[in-house]
């Protein structure tokens, strides 16, 4: 049984200067969702932001909601409100 | 259509040329410049960050909508990234439509929806410290 899956975390702008990296390789359990892999940085990274609602998520560079379930080779990445505030518009 | 996010200065005269064609009788540009002052405060300079692999699709995302909305129109838009002093140009949107009205409407959906859902972030510095610029928050920087 797979038990791990490998993915790799991109930080952008603030968030990156938490993280104090601009991108890491993690395994994650299979089906972690996006919320999951996002507590796991926050547990390595403690800097991170800590409310999670004021941060966008990209899967594969497509904003996509929370619950998403994650895959092997997945480019994931967390993102601040741009300067224009993020919106749904397209 | 071009869509891009460089280092490098951006020509809005050749984006204009590049959207331009007989059946286009407007062209409209937005240029977005690098402000001296921001909440009250003068700004020294700018760094623009963009997760580009990202940031260009979403702009050709934004270019095929305007041309569903506004058939005939030609769209080109390009976003700088790095160090940018006051009075640089750090965005321009350029859209060409067969009237007026339509090229106008267009650029200005295009810029607001650029601002609002393409992943690029400015940092301000200026005199009271740097910023992070989150829609209408300013957020500090620990360590510049």
């Amino acid at each position: 049984m797979a038990v791990a899956i490998g993915i790799r975390v991109r930080y952008f702008a603030r968030l990156r200067e938490q993280a104090g990296v601009e991108n890491e390789a993690l395994q994650v359990t299979v089906g972690s969702t996006l919320a999951d892999v996002y507590d796991a940085t926050r547990a390595s990274h403690p800097a991170l932001e800590p409310d999670r609602a004021s941060v966008r998520v990209a899967l594969n560079q497509e904003f996509v909601d929370w619950a998403t379930k994650v895959s092997d080779g997945d480019e994931i990445a967390f993102v601040p409100p741009v300067s224009g505030g993020f919106t749904d518009a397209l | 259509m071009r869509y891009d996010v460089t280092t490098g200065p951006i020509d809005a005269r050749e984006m204009e040329a590049a959207v331009a064609h007989p059946g286009a009788g407007a062209i409209c540009t937005f240029t977005g410049i690098v402000r001296d002052n921001s909440r009250g405060q003068s700004v020294t300079h700018l760094d623009y960050e963009a997760y580009a692999e990202m940031a260009v699709p979403q702009m050709r995302k934004i270019g095929d909508e305007i041309k569903q909305r506004w058939p005939g129109a030609r769209v080109a838009m390009a976003h700088r990234t790095g160090h940018l002093e006051v009075g640089e140009t750090s965005v321009v949107v350029c859209v060409s439509a067969p009237h007026r009205e339509e090229a106008i409407a267009a650029c200005k959906w295009g810029i607001d929806t650029l601002k609002d859902s393409v992943p690029i972030w400015k940092k301000e510095h200026a005199a009271d410290g740097s910023y992070w610029i989150e829609g209408d928050a300013a957020k500090p920087v620990a360590s510049p």
